[in-house]
């Protein structure tokens, strides 16, 4: 697939989601806009476990910081960009500081070290019951305002969730592609022999897990606008367990795998539990039957397909491989452009 | 605070990082060998007790009910490795993936079958007396739990160290190729790791549905804990385990009289420090690049 269309790909698929509205009822707007909020946090997560092999399970962390930030801070402060660069920094900084802990450790030590210190957040904003309302929730009642009026109707912020989700796309596509990103994705593939090569491979990976912590912040901030509630379930590590499973359902190799999986779980949740009280185990039964059957995730067997059909021979591979054997630094559609 | 108070919570402590030792015990050998984070061992641990629940509530014995959910879960353990966990080794997204699914999997379905009303098995009336100690009495089951933690540590450190199954046990630790290059039947091994962890994980929900009880959310409860203790130990090591465990319910319970509102807090402070001066954990091999 050459750049063109690739980047013909990406304008129609923004131009999808921008035309959207016109077809989708109410409800379906609300699901989209949360999908959105979700496939920036998915997107985050992404970046660490395909580009920088850091599988995290304590994600939640910098996206309940996010949330958190808007709610507190937001009895004070009525300024949305205030909110949200707040919300954004500290993310970035409990990131950077924790990451400098953590990121000597790695693999199967690193996803129980996030997960322990999630938890640890959790557990935090659970005791201080008078200041974050505790499992009880509280409600959030900073609004949502650029300089232009409220955005509050379920259109204005579907509007507002698409834009951001397209810009946070745009800017983690521009940080993979460059130099550094490189740099991140070469320490994944061999850290050793980044290490020759005279790169500070441990800094490299603070800093993609530092913007993907940003990131998470911000999807947090956004989350606030958009519920108007917050309890300590964003802190719950059942809610990073999630994400986690919309990243691999959705394929980590490429850029657009993640909010796929995004996609398809908050459908796939809201389909099933509007039938059975029992979903959690229909859920269940379709993770098991995903793994099993072996394929990567969905945006690798849409690359697949893609070459099937519209492939040339040189881009006709019988197999996709698995995320984590591919020998090519990932381009965002994941396919070798020969 | 009067000494035998001390003594007594010094007591409890020690109980509940026995019963957290049997908690992590069959994560940790579970990881040790096979390389899985078995993020569905808190979901084990309590079907086993609720299995366990089950059959105490027919009147069953409470220790014909123990060894029957501890088989159970063998079981269960065994299909999952077979069936399930045999097919993605070395792969860590997929493993997260599958375990998660499971966990989606155990926890509905004990919600299906015992509703999301707290339950507890009582203790069986052979334990159900207290010994006095001082001004204060310490129930006796707590005391049984503490001996049948040390047994088990006893019993694992005999396996390992003077058996021919605890030899290959840590020769697949250390070389799983090299291990079925002398023609041991590794997946047997597998099969029987897995099966022994998820044991352990029936075995201790059994053993600690009497003091923690058994309700919904339980098993998040325990694979944190357990995963805090694995951190702290050191990873591959129930040795490790074993410390780790007995220093957090030391920990938790003299931190719930000391600073009752933090008292969970303080064992991820405690686990924060331990990584800070030593980020393999106590008895870790040291850090993986």
């Amino acid at each position: 697939m050459n750049t063109k269309t690739k980047t013909f790909l990406h304008l129609a698929c923004a131009v999808i989601l921008l035309l959207l509205p016109l077809v989708l009822s109410k409800f379906g707007l609300k699901l989209t806009t949360e999908i959105f909020i979700m496939s920036i946090f998915v997107l985050s997560l992404g970046l660490i476990i395909g580009y920088a092999g850091l599988v995290s399970l304590g994600h939640a962390a910098f996206f309940g910081i996010g949330v958190y930030t808007v709610a507190l801070l937001g009895k004070y402060v009525s300024s949305s960009y205030v909110l949200i660069l707040a919300a954004i920094v500290f993310a970035a900084v409990t990131a950077l500081l924790t990451g400098m802990l953590f990121i000597r450790s790695s693999g199967a030590y690193f996803l129980m070290i996030t997960l322990a210190f999630s938890q640890m957040l959790f557990v935090l904003a659970y005791k201080l019951k008078d200041i974050t309302g505790g499992a009880d929730g509280m409600p959030i009642r900073a609004t949502l305002d650029l300089g232009f009026g409220a955005i509050d109707s379920v259109k204005e912020l579907y509007y507002f969730m698409a834009i951001a989700f397209m810009i946070s796309y745009a800017l983690l596509y521009m940080f993979i592609k460059s130099p550094a990103g490189k740099a991140v994705v070469g320490v994944k593939e061999n850290e050793h022999r980044m290490k020759a090569l005279g790169y500070p491979t441990r800094s490299y990976k603070l800093l993609a897990y530092t913007i993907s912590g940003g990131f998470a912040g911000f999807a947090g901030a956004l989350y606030a606008y958009f519920n108007h509630f917050v309890s300590t379930n964003v802190l719950a590590w059942q809610f990073s367990g999630q994400v986690m499973v919309m990243c691999i359902v959705g394929g980590v190799s490429v850029l657009f795998g993640p909010p796929i999986g995004a996609a398809l779980f908050i459908v796939l949740q809201s389909y099933v539990s509007s039938y059975t009280e029992r979903w959690p185990i229909i859920m269940g039964i379709i993770f098991i039957a995903f793994v099993l059957s072996g394929r990567g995730g969905i945006a690798e067997l849409l690359i697949w397909a893609w070459n099937k059909v519209f492939g040339n021979k040189a881009e006709d591979k019988p197999t996709v491989p698995p995320p984590s054997a591919e020998p090519e630094g990932p381009n965002p559609k994941g396919v070798a452009s020969a | 605070m009067n000494l035998s108070i001390l003594l007594f919570q010094i007591l409890t402590g020690l109980a509940y990082g026995m019963l957290l030792f049997m908690m992590a015990a069959g994560l940790t050998i579970i990881f040790g060998l096979l390389n899985v984070v078995n993020l569905a061992h808190g979901a084990l641990f309590m079907v086993g007790g609720y299995v366990a629940f089950a059959f105490t509530k027919e009147h069953v014995n409470f220790w014909l009910a123990l060894v029957i959910a501890v088989m159970i879960m063998a079981i269960i353990g065994v299909l999952i490795e077979r069936f399930l966990l045999g097919r993605m080794y070395g792969k860590e997204l997929e493993q997260v993936l599958l375990t998660f699914g499971l966990i989606y999997i155990f926890t509905d379905t004990a919600k299906w079958i015992w509703g999301s009303t707290p339950r507890s098995i009582p203790i069986p009336e052979i334990l159900d007396f207290s010994i006095p100690l001082g001004i204060v009495a310490f129930p006796a089951y707590r005391l049984f739990v503490v001996a049948v933690g040390i047994l088990i540590a006893i019993l694992l450190w005999y396996i390992e160290t003077k058996t021919r199954v605890g030899a290959i046990v840590r020769a697949g630790v250390d070389d799983r190729h090299m291990l079925s290059a002398l023609g041991i039947n590794f997946k047997l091994v597998f099969a029987s790791v897995f099966a022994f962890g998820a044991g352990m994980a029936g075995l201790s929900g059994v053993l600690g549905a009497p003091i923690l009880g058994l309700y919904t959310g339980m098993d998040a409860d325990v694979l944190l804990l357990s995963l805090v203790i694995v951190v702290i130990g050191g990873l591959k090591t129930w040795k490790g385990a074993f410390v780790s465990a007995i220093l957090v319910g030391l920990v938790d319970t003299l931190g719930q009289v000391w600073f009752p509102q933090f008292s969970m807090v303080v064992i991820f402070v405690l686990m924060v420090i331990v990584l800070i001066i030593k980020p393999s954990g106590l008895f870790g091999k040291g850090v993986e690049a």
